[in-house]
């Protein structure tokens, strides 16, 4: 079977080994040098490797068994509250109302006690273990309802887009203990360490970097297993891979249940370079704009998932910063664009070029 | 000292009971005769004021009420003053002509103390009752049952036996019966309006008897709590009605978003995420047409919907053939795909509203026919409502009728279940996708035309109904419009049940779990469509 | 009896018609079973019902006596040993020719197993001599999606070795492929039955007659004659069946 690491995931994971390297330098020259990165920015870097690292989750599901989840913005969410609930507890008593053992919002809501599912949190791995648990927990509880009864295809994608509308509505109420509208938010530090400090952000980064590696790897290597080969073929021929013999579920569920947890480890690390995590993550829209970035870069690509990811959120920043009302038209036309003529990604019409190129004949990728 | 108030009422009940008396002086006589005499004097003018029924006769007593009433120094002439202190106008208090400027006291104010005041309320009170428009009369009626003053009890007696409008004059009995509640009047009488009162609407009995729940008479407090539980157990009924009802008015916006979807996604198996879109399109039709009428022909404003109903299934339906024909039709049998460039469609459609329009809300008008409300037992039934009801409903059976019995629907038919077999037939395959999407999209449009008239039109109005769209069309059982119809009007009154048991926000999210258990449980929805192809 | 399919007073219906009415038939271990019968006559409901794919109003389907296959599901009705060949070839098109083969060997098919899964050389050399048998071995890593109808016939085959089933259900495997190609193909099922069960059904008679082995004719979901090729076609009510409307 095929190799773990081949030609395109070496280039992609030696560049990001660069980027890991060089970034901390950088952003400890002199301000006055050329390649000097601000340390501000090194927070937004993380930010746009942590989307990466949804982009290769949702990849996992969709780009190899075909389960094309609208939701998994619900997921990334879960994981970054899991870890925004530990950092409110490290605030302690340095919040507005100096509450030792109560967050701000609870105090200005006239809680007098904490929640019993705050409990835990205050300990740094509970909330770790809980930001890949409470996600891996419900994608795994929702896919064995719905695999379980062969809701496949569009109805999935639906459901899942219903199930984070849900999530949406509920996170908005106070009642729920998650802050409300406002999310979480304010943090001070993580460990110990000031969220602020340039070499926290520059750990933080680091940290992002070698969790997309590692999530890429992990990916790959299930799509090279024989599991992954019976997950291609749940997604071009589910009902024969039922009469040799496989349970479709169980596969559907642990794919989508890894998957969910590598999103909820992506907005594990994202809450604390973006210092914020409110409801509004969990808008369907967000989960539908990550499949976007899979589009984009090659479905059942993994690396193109990834390189999609950043693609469209650096040209997003750079649009919404100059342009502000073109990046819809210009997502919009994304979505178009992609679907009608670019079926296999940035990473397709790489391989095409270099397939005309080579005068060898043109290798079917997968159908959509 | 205490006599006098019913003096007064004597003299004004006998004026009223006796119009030949009253006629003998006329209302200019007693005008003038106001400003002489005491309190007690006035009193009784203002009381045969009122026996005049002379129509002026209302205007003359409230200014006399605020006080604008004088009296001119150098005619005698009573005037209304109005304009300002420093240079007040004035106007003949019964022919009502324009006097100009009087200049600065050439005027005596007439003056009013408290009891005088009142009488004045009463008699204008007392007026109003016979006035001849029915509105007033009704509205004093009203007024009466609100403050029952025992002043009133004889009016109120003249009024009725007078009046020939059935409704007025039930208001005016129950304002009789709060009167005699409030008198003097024996414990017979007094149960015997209880039992009038009784039959008034749920809250009427409620604010009118609760005084009376602690009468010392037992026998009159029995009663009044009789009669108040009766109420209160009506008012429970009722507003399971109004749940009801309020349901099924939600269950026909769910069905107007939705029926829509149930062409293109139930028919023809397309996945529109943009579908929510064409619904606001359709809104901003309705905004533009109306922004049309009011600045070229403000008094065809009655008609805008009616103008903006054509116009937005066309435009709407003609941006959904062009949706089609330029990017769905590249996508037949990939749901996956065209649900991602529909949902691309929809952000470019959103964005493009934006900037032509702006991001915040227009303002969407109702025309006078449709607003307003009547009542029917003990709910009010809001005339937006019922019309949404009635057009939800049209429309679904117009299109249930299409899809049936015309040539369209047929083939329309034929192309879904068998495309190449309807190609071989002659059937112009392409046409009638163009034209079944167009269909469907000009139903969202129909669709925003109606939810212009509840919502907010906002570039953001469509989100707010394509995922319950989609819930519906879904949970109805795909490409089965009764099960649209079932589904839409189950999920709403359902969700108008659970709201006031578990708040607006839990009932919505409740509603979605139970949706996304039950198409686990049944994926092909309440009346899955039968047959081998459905299998897949 | 010691049948090892047996289905007994097995019903099915669709929307008030009855696809399978009283389908009553018994397949012994190790034999070779051809079933006939016009267009919509229920063969593959039928197959489709021993499968777990179609649920029956009624009756039975007995698997060596013992387990009731109708309240398995497809998986578990697989993992007993019936392995079934579609009447639409279906392989899995993304893979190549020799990946669908690995996925139908017969192994563990639990998620774990799969992912943890190490192919070996006696692996190997299964998959190879399975290609060698089904003559696709040119063709190895060539993408299933473009292989012909025929191929994929032929690869659809070998898959179903490859499952190494009891019980072979077999729709149709001789269309869209030659005359030899046919013969071939009775000659392998000859070949298999002894230690396997197969079911085979075809419209191709010389096929039938090839296959030199017991005939169930099916008509209107219930079986209508069984015996040899050369006694059922002579039976008069057959001959109406196939010709007479
Ligand atoms: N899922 C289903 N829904 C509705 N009708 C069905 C379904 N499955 C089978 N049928 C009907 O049952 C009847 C038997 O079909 P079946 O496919 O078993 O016939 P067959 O004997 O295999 O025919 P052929 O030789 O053409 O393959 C047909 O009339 C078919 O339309
Ligand atoms: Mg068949």
């Amino acid at each position: 079977m095929s190799k773990l690491i081949d030609l395109r995931m070496g280039l992609f994971l030696a560049a990001l080994f660069i980027v890991t390297v060089l970034v901390p330098i950088a952003s400890t020259l002199d301000e006055g040098s050329a390649v000097a990165i601000p340390s501000y920015l090194i927070p937004l870097m993380g930010k746009y490797l942590c989307y990466a690292i949804l982009a290769v989750a949702l990849d996992l599901c969709w780009g190899y068994a075909g389960i094309l989840s609208l939701g998994h913005g619900a997921f990334f969410a879960l994981g970054g509250y899991a870890i925004g609930m530990h950092l409110m507890r490290e605030i302690g008593a340095r919040g507005v109302y100096a509450n030792p053992d109560l967050p701000d919002f609870m105090v200005f809501l006239g809680w007098d006690e904490l929640p019993w599912f705050w409990y835990g949190f205050d300990w740094f791995p509970f909330a770790a273990v809980m930001a890949l648990l409470v996600p891996g927990a419900l994608a795994f509880v929702f896919g064995w309802f719905a695999f379980r009864s062969r809701v496949s295809g569009v109805y999935l994608s639906i459901i899942t887009q219903a199930l984070t509308f849900a999530l949406l509505l509920a996170f908005f109420r106070n009642e729920m203990g998650f802050g409300g509208n406002n999310g979480l938010t304010d943090f001070r530090d993580v460990l110990g360490f000031s969220l602020s400090a340039p070499s926290t952000r520059i750990a933080l980064f680091v940290l992002t970097a070698l969790a997309l590696a590692a999530c890429l790897v992990i990916a790959k290597a299930i799509t090279v297993s024989k599991a992954g080969k019976v997950l291609v073929a749940v997604r071009d021929a589910e009902s024969r891979t039922r009469f040799m013999g496989y349970r479709v579920e169980n596969y559907s569920v642990f794919v989508f249940t890894v998957s969910a947890m590598m999103a909820g480890l992506a907005g594990a690390l994202y809450v604390p370079q973006v210092g914020i995590i409110n409801p509004g993550e969990f808008a369907p829209a967000n989960s539908i704009e990550i499949v976007v970035w899979v589009a984009l870069g090659g479905r059942g690509t993994l690396v193109g998932a990834a390189i999609g990811a950043l693609v469209v959120v650096a040209v997003e920043s750079w649009l919404t910063a100059n342009f502000p009302d073109l990046w819809l038209f210009a997502l919009g036309a994304l979505f178009i664009v992609v679907v009608l003529w670019m079926p296999n990604g940035i990473l397709g019409l790489v391989e095409k070029l270099r397939f005309r190129r080579a005068k060898a004949p043109a290798k079917t990728e997968a159908p959509a | 000292m205490l006599l006098r108030p019913y003096l007064r009422l004597l003299a004004l009940c006998l004026a009223m009971l006796t119009p030949l008396a009253a006629s003998a002086q006329t209302l200019d006589e007693l005008v003038a005769r106001l400003p002489d005499g005491s309190y007690d004097d006035r009193a009784a003018v203002v009381a045969e004021i009122a026996a005049t029924g002379d129509p002026r006769a209302l205007a003359v007593l409230e200014a006399l009420l605020e006080g604008e009433l004088e009296q001119r120094n150098s005619d005698g002439r009573i005037v209304i003053v109005g304009g300002t202190r420093r240079a007040p106008t004035g106007t003949d208090a019964l022919t009502g002509e324009e006097l100009g400027e009087l200049g600065r006291r050439a005027t005596e104010r007439i003056r009013v103390n408290n009891s005088l005041r009142r009488t004045i309320r009463t008699a204008m009170g007392v007026m109003t009752l016979r006035d001849p428009d029915p509105a007033r009369r009704l509205a004093a009626a009203e007024a009466a049952l609100r403050s029952p003053a025992v002043e009133q009890l004889d009016a109120l007696d003249a009024a009725m036996q007078a009046e020939e409008l059935d409704y007025i004059r039930e208001a005016q009995t129950l304002a009789h019966a709060a009167t005699i509640l409030a008198s003097d009047a024996d414990t017979e009488t007094k149960i015997e309006a209880v039992g009038v009162i009784a039959g008034a609407p749920a809250l009427t009995v409620q604010s009118t008897l609760n005084a009376y729940r602690a009468a010392e008479d037992p026998a009159l407090a029995e009663a009044v709590a009789d009669a108040i539980d009766a109420a209160e157990r009506r008012q429970a009924l009722w507003g399971q009605a109004q749940n009801l009802w309020f349901g099924l008015s939600l269950g026909s916006v769910l069905l107007l978003a939705a029926i829509g979807l149930a062409i293109t996604f139930g028919v023809m198996g397309v996945i529109n995420l943009a579908h929510g879109e064409l619904v606001m399109l359709g809104a901003y039709t309705t905004f533009v047409v109306q922004e049309t009428i009011r600045t070229h022909a403000p008094e065809y404003f009655g008609w805008s919907l009616a103008i903006a109903v054509p116009l937005a299934f066309l435009f709407v339906g003609a941006v959904g053939v062009a949706i089609e024909r330029g990017i769905v039709r590249h996508l037949y049998g990939r749901p996956l795909e065209t649900l991602l460039a529909t949902w691309g469609v929809s952000l470019i459609l959103q964005q493009a509203v934006r900037s032509v329009f702006g991001p915040t809300n227009r303002e969407v008008g109702t025309p006078d026919w449709m607003s307003g409300a009547f009542q029917l037992g003990e709910m009010t039934v809001t005339w937006p409502r019922v019309a949404i009801v009635v057009f939800s409903l049209t429309v679904f059976f117009g299109l249930l009728l299409t899809m049936r019995y015309s040539a369209m629907g047929l083939q329309m038919r034929a192309v879904t279940q068998n495309r190449a077999m309807a190609a071989n037939l002659g059937i112009r395959t392409g046409r009638v996708d163009a034209l079944t999407f167009g269909l469907g999209a000009g139903i969202a449009g129909l669709a925003g035309v109606a939810l212009s008239q509840i919502d907010n039109v906002s570039p953001n109005l469509g989100q707010g109904y394509i995922i319950d769209s989609f819930l519906v069309v879904v949970f109805g059982g795909v490409g089965n419009l009764w099960g649209t119809l079932a589904a839409a009007m189950s999920l709403g009154v359902a969700n108008k049940f659970l709201e006031p048991w578990a708040g607006a926000v839990l009932g919505k999210i409740l509603i979605l779990i139970f949706i996304i258990l039950f198409i686990q449980k049944r994926p092909r929805g309440l009346f899955p469509q039968r047959g081998r192809a459905a299998e897949g | 009896m010691s049948a090892q399919l047996f289905l007994d007073g097995v019903h099915r219906s669709f929307d008030g018609f009855k696809a399978i009415n009283n389908l009553t038939l018994s397949v012994d271990k190790g034999d070779l079973r051809a079933v006939i019968g016009p267009n919509g006559a229920g063969k593959t409901t039928m197959m489709d019902i021993i499968t777990g794919k179609t649920r029956p109003d009624g009756g039975e389907v007995l698997w060596n006596m013992s387990t009731d296959l109708t309240r398995l599901d497809e998986a578990a009705v697989a993992n007993l040993g019936i392995g079934r060949k579609f009447q639409k070839p279906t392989v899995f098109e993304t893979h190549s020719v020799e990946d669908n083969i690995r996925l139908a060997l017969k192994a563990p098919r639990g998620v774990f197993a799969t992912l943890f899964h190490r192919s070996d050389k006696a692996e190997e050399a299964r998959v190879t001599a399975l290609l060698d048998q089904i003559r696709l071995t040119h063709l190895r890593t060539e993408d299933a999606a473009n292989l012909s109808h025929g191929q994929k016939q032929w690869l659809e085959i070998g898959m179903l070795l490859a499952q190494e089933p009891d019980l072979l259900l077999v729709d149709e495997p001789a269309a869209g492929m030659t005359d030899a190609e046919t013969m071939e193909t009775a000659e392998l099922l000859k070949s298999i039955a002894g230690q396997r069960t197969v079911i085979v059904v075809e419209h191709d008679m010389d096929f039938v007659r090839a296959l030199d082995c017991r005939v169930t004719v099916l008509h209107q979901g219930s079986v209508l004659a069984e015996g040899s090729l050369d006694h059922v076609s002579a039976r008069d009510d057959v001959i109406e069946v196939y010709l007479g409307r």
